[in-house]
């Protein structure tokens, strides 16, 4: 027994000592920097003046933050909504029995495989373009006006729709599992019973995959708060207002942009750990509003 | 079974390590590049501190680089074929690490960690600032070298206000200003570069009446180019202020700078689409559909290289307005600096002024299509731009008044939608602006 608590020690201690110095470490330090006034990442603790939670207020009254804020917040929300409805209902559709399963299947996941820079390149220039995007070459076929998709008041929505498009094969494959997941012989007995598709999928479908819509919602709340290339791509200069989200606020505050010399990393840090009770307070409230060991199958 | 299995498997996994492993130690070449990093083209196979003929000035030296570009596009190439003539003609091996333009997210770290750097690019404005404690101070050995004859002093001088010091040396530089296609000037029946807004707006309407839009911009550039009309009307000192403590609405000036801009918007002097997504408004005058664009110089290549065409470019800077405090022009670069820890300095220093000035210099100039760092060359891109930074001596910063203000995002936004036509007078976008405080 002793040999064996040797060997397990043996075994777990390369993981251990990895995950402190390369998870816990970062973490603590940024927690500690976000309550001291830091200019540079990197700067030695010694240059450290402890700031209080003046760099929390700082945030919270910068109006680029709240914008940033308030941007991820309709990501998470719009975005998912649509996503992971758009998702489920495609899943349902493809576990249905339909022809050309696999063929949809890849084709609605296609998006995923190819590099999100050419994926949001491709929808700015040749989607939304104002001269000749696709969106408008179909406006212009029915006798309809050109449109501004990327003025400052829809590029946020246009790239929403975008990073939309790109999400929802991947959550798609998800619901997929889960649905093959429940057993046959459950939609069997229910059409005995005279149950009709749409019954069966809010009797059956939905009750049991509870746990899997779990599990989206918080893959969603991470790629929403950790949102960033799309951001850049869609300011490709430098950073716009219409499409600010705290990690880029964070980048910028932390390295500084076009033309600005200013640095913040206490204020970056911050924003870092903002989003990460952001986080796990999404997480938690999903756990609680969202029991899936009610139903055993 | 099962051991048998085990064997093969084991088996297998050995001569898999075998045949991934390194070569042989008969090796005589220098490693090959991988990743981003690589390195001047050794001389023959041997190490370039062998290869070096005896006496060479700088022989068995080598510095270490850390560049802002990429090893595929122009400057990179012509850096690389710079170090292989500089190491053949001193004997120094340049180690060069193509960091690309995120190299500001590295180098703090990097230099504060004293990492084995002896030199490096980057917008001058951060060399000055930023990175100043870790710069060598350049200024006995520009002296020896006669810097001033082959440099721009308005570079030189913002880097000694902003470090104390002359601590970068000039390596692409950039001016801002209206670039225009000299064609549609002159097939419109402009012979004169406008220098007052009425001869602006003239050159304009001409523009207009001879088919081609007279002016396009991307939303990337309307904070810049809202910025450069403020100046002329308020100066940079008076952005200061205005970004101090709001009033907009109360400041005839920045009133008057957006209803100019309004004013372009409802003569219809602005392409269909403008505010247009970046870069397809400024290529529209590589596709000869515009006129004018209000940005820095580099706008120049970006769009000959996308539209693939030869765009005869003019330059002329954003004219003056009536009662207007400033005719300030942007001027910017991207330059060279030495670490103050580096044990070679002096080589690093002739490697800098090896590259920008003279022949290579020129080379520099002439493939990137950007101004030359040494004014004696001759910039083929852009006729007029060295004569234009030879006569500046302050230069206007990039929306530097502006850019760290807590709304300047949405500031930003308020700008595009100036440019959209969102807003029918100047005091309406001035009052947006205000509740923005």
């Amino acid at each position: 027994m002793r040999k064996n608590k040797i060997l397990i020690a043996c075994f777990v201690a390369p993981v251990v000592i990895t995950l402190a110095l390369m998870y816990v470490y970062p973490v603590v330090r940024t927690v500690l920097m976000s309550f001291f006034r830091v200019e540079s990442l990197t700067a030695p603790t010694e240059t450290w003046s402890f700031y209080g939670l003046q760099n929390y207020f700082t945030i919270l009254h910068n109006s680029s933050f709240k914008t940033s804020m308030v941007n991820m917040m309709l990501i998470w929300l719009v975005g998912g909504v649509i996503t992971l409805a758009l998702s489920m209902i495609m899943a349902v559709i493809l576990t249905s029995g339909i022809r050309g399963k696999k063929f949809f299947r890849a084709a609605i996941y296609l998006p995923n495989i190819i590099s999100a820079v050419a994926l949001a390149t491709m929808w700015r220039q040749y989607v939304f373009n104002y001269d000749y995007g696709l969106l408008n070459d179909m406006l212009k076929l029915i006798g309809l006006d050109k449109f501004q998709w990327m003025g400052s008041d829809t590029k946020f929505w246009s790239m929403l729709a975008a990073f939309i498009f790109g999400s929802v094969g991947y959550y798609m494959l998800i619901y997929i599992s889960g649905i093959e997941g429940i057993p046959q012989d459950l939609y069997e007995a229910a059409t005995l019973d005279g149950a009709g598709k749409v019954r069966q999928f809010f009797s059956i479908t939905m009750p049991l995959l509870k746990g899997i819509l779990k599990t989206s919602i918080t893959f969603w709340s991470i790629n929403t708060t950790t949102f960033f290339l799309w951001t850049k791509m869609f300011s490709p200069v430098n950073t716009e207002g219409s499409t600010i989200v705290p990690v880029v606020y964070l980048y910028d505050t932390v390295f500084g942009g076009k033309g600005v010399v200013h640095r913040d990393a206490g204020a970056g840090a911050a924003v870092g750990v903002v989003l990460t009770i952001i986080i796990v307070a999404v997480y938690t409230i999903t756990n609680v509003l969202i029991k899936d060991n009610d139903l055993e199958y | 079974m099962k051991k048998l299995f085990a064997l093969l498997l084991a088996a297998v996994m050995v001569l898999g390590l075998v045949a991934c492993g390194p070569a042989g130690n008969d090796q005589t070449e220098p490693p090959k590049s991988t990743g981003n990093q690589t390195q001047a083209p050794p001389k023959g196979s041997e190490p370039p501190q062998t290869n070096a003929p005896e006496g060479k000035k700088y022989e068995g030296v080598t510095l270490n680089y850390w560049s802002m570009w990429n090893a595929a596009e122009a400057q990179g190439k012509v850096i690389a074929e710079a170090a292989a003539a500089f190491e053949e003609e001193t004997g120094a091996h340049i180690n060069i690490e193509w960091k690309g333009r995120d190299i500001n997210t590295l180098l703090s770290a990097a230099l504060e960690s004293q990492e084995d750097i002896d030199l490096f690019d980057e917008d001058y404005t951060r060399i000055g600032q930023v990175y100043a404690p870790y710069t060598a101070d350049l200024t006995e050995m520009a002296a020896a070298a006669n810097y001033d004859a082959v440099s721009y002093s308005v570079f030189n001088n913002q880097s000694i206000a902003w470090a104390g010091y002359l601590n970068s040396i000039t390596e692409q530089p950039n001016i801002g200003g209206v670039f225009y296609d000299r064609d549609a000037f002159e097939a419109a029946g402009i012979t004169a570069d406008p220098t007052t807004w009425a001869e602006f707006l003239d050159a304009c309407q001409k523009l207009k009446d001879n088919g081609v839009a007279p002016l396009v911009q991307d939303s990337a550039y309307t904070n810049f180019s809202f910025y450069y009309q403020l100046t002329r009307h308020i100066g940079e000192e008076g952005i200061a202020d205005l970004r101090e403590n709001g009033g907009w609405a109360d400041n005839a000036g920045a009133v008057a700078a957006a209803q100019e801009i309004i004013d372009l918007v409802k003569a219809g002097y602005f392409a269909d689409g403008t505010p247009s997504e970046f870069p397809s408004g400024e290529n529209k005058i590589g596709l000869d559909e515009a006129a004018m664009v209000i940005c820095a110089d580099y706008v120049c290549a970006e769009v000959d290289g996308n539209t693939e065409s030869q765009t005869n470019w003019g330059v002329f800077n954003v004219p003056a307005v009536e009662g207007g405090v400033s005719t300030a022009a942007y001027m910017g670069t991207n330059s060279l600096a030495i670490t103050n820890y580096s044990e070679n300095q002096q080589a690093a220093f002739d490697f800098c002024l090896f590259l920008v000035t003279g022949e290579w210099g020129q080379k520099l100039a002439d493939e990137a299509h950007q101004i030359p760092a040494d004014p004696n060359n001759t910039c083929s891109s852009l006729p007029g731009a060295v004569e234009t930074l030879l006569a500046a001596d302050a230069p206007m910063s990039w929306c530097g008044e502006l850019n760290t203000h807590p709304a300047w995002q949405a500031m930003r936004d308020e700008m595009t939608r100036l440019f959209a036509g969102a807003y029918e007078t100047g005091a309406d976008f001035c009052a947006a602006i205000d509740a923005l405080y």
